[in-house]
């Protein structure tokens, strides 16, 4: 029989999003329209238009060793093209935001060729080739990933995950990269990543209701979302790792 | 050092404050003369990109503005998050939450009773005002500031 993975435990909602969304096999639903001019306005690596910058010539033309795993491995386009390698790193709110770190990592490897995902406690950020990035982000922005209010795309200065939110509902950001337009309800980012300020805005869309992000979220959350502890399988399942992993440090005999 | 008589309370709400917010609840609070001292705390917000790439940037946010409280200037270097405040004695709680339940209309609050504020000096206390320090400045502003707290006259 076939192996069949089954991504995590759990019996509520929040467990059975993080199973969808790291399964490759699941089409993740688009939720909005970010051009790509405007992921690469945010991640600020290039100007929109620029030819990408090398790291080293086209592997058809540098001449590759003869390698059985260079044969085995097909490069991604980014690779094939030498392009630099650049990152994207998201903060994601605890207040029920669509995703967070571990498990953007998770989906990531499961979802993308080619990348190196680096999970911190409050941000998560994705390193790979710079045209493969472009075509990455744009997935992980425009789906059901993504919320404008309650994640952020942060390159430096990210702090924001734990705090309360904001009176408009917006996660705090010390740079304010993002604002949202009381007028018509959109999420306009006016900086890039790292804080530079951006020649015209980019719309991120508006905000999802409370309700869609308590269906899409894939954090426990006790008062604003669904309790750990009301999840009796994910419950069981950390508590067996726990006791496996606690008895191993003893050498147990058996 | 601050004398253990007086009370202090906080004043937690669920979102982090605009600037329009807390300048609505301070007019209402320093008008009380049974306050004695009102700490705002929060996230910093600096004035430049403090790291990355775009270090030292302008930092333009609508978080970090000046408000008026009773007449005074008060520049807002924080999004404020907490409100401590110490009081003359237990009877001014009562008005502290009609104020609250006043300005928070659209989320909820809490307000705790406790000990919140710096009670000893620390070393940078001790090297920035001496041995002899007017203990109701303790804890009011970073020692390492440059600016002192706003002083609120003729209220009392």
């Amino acid at each position: 029989m076939a192996y069949k993975p089954q991504y995590g435990p759990g019996s509520t909602v929040v467990a059975e999003n993080r199973r969808k969304y790291m399964n490759p096999g699941y089409k993740l639903e688009t939720v909005r329209d970010v051009t790509d001019e405007d992921i690469v306005l945010v991640m600020g690596h290039r100007a929109p238009g620029s030819a990408y910058p090398t790291a080293h010539p086209p592997l058809a033309e540098q001449g590759e060793p003869d390698c059985p795993i260079r044969k085995l491995v097909a490069p991604t386009e980014g690779a094939k093209a030498g392009d630099r390698v650049r990152y994207i790193q998201f903060a994601d709110s605890m207040y029920n935001a669509p995703s967070q770190p571990y498990l953007r990592s998770y989906l990531e490897a499961y979802r993308f060729r080619g990348v190196d995902p680096g999970t911190l406690s409050g941000r998560q950020i994705v390193e790979c080739r710079e045209r493969d990035l472009e075509k990455y982000a744009k997935e992980l922005v425009n789906t059901e990933l993504f919320d404008p209010a309650l994640v952020g795309i942060r390159g430096a200065t990210v702090h924001g995950h734990s705090l309360r939110l904001d009176e408009d509902g917006m996660m705090f950001d010390m740079l304010q990269r993002c604002v949202l337009d009381k007028k018509d309800g959109v999420v306009k980012y006016v900086k890039n990543q790292i804080g530079e300020a951006l020649d015209r805005e980019v719309k991120a869309g508006k905000p999802m209701d409370e309700k869609w992000l308590k269906a899409h979220t894939t954090i426990y959350h006790s008062v604003v979302g669904t309790a750990f502890r009301d999840d009796a399988e994910a419950v069981e399942y950390i508590q067996r790792i726990h006791a496996l992993r606690t008895k191993y440090g003893f050498m147990p005999k058996e | 050092m601050t004398d253990a008589i007086y009370p202090q309370v906080r004043v937690a709400p669920v979102r982090l404050l605009n600037p329009e917010t807390v300048e609505q609840l301070l007019n209402r609070l320093a008008a009380n003369p049974g306050i004695r001292r009102i700490l705002l705390k929060g996230q910093s917000i600096p004035v430049t990109v403090p790291y990355g790439p775009a270090r030292g940037a302008p930092n333009p946010h609508s978080r970090r503005q000046t408000i008026n409280v009773l007449g005074e200037e008060v520049q807002l270097n924080t999004h404020v998050g907490t409100i401590d405040m110490e009081l003359e004695s237990a009877d001014v709680l009562p008005s502290i939450r009609a104020a609250c339940e006043e300005v928070f209309t659209k989320f909820s609050f809490s307000i705790l009773e406790g000990r919140f504020m710096k009670t000893q000096p620390t070393v940078s206390d001790y090297a920035k005002y001496g041995p002899n320090a007017d203990e109701i400045l303790l804890g009011l502003v970073d020692p390492k500031s440059r600016k002192g707290p706003v002083i609120l006259q003729g209220y009392r």
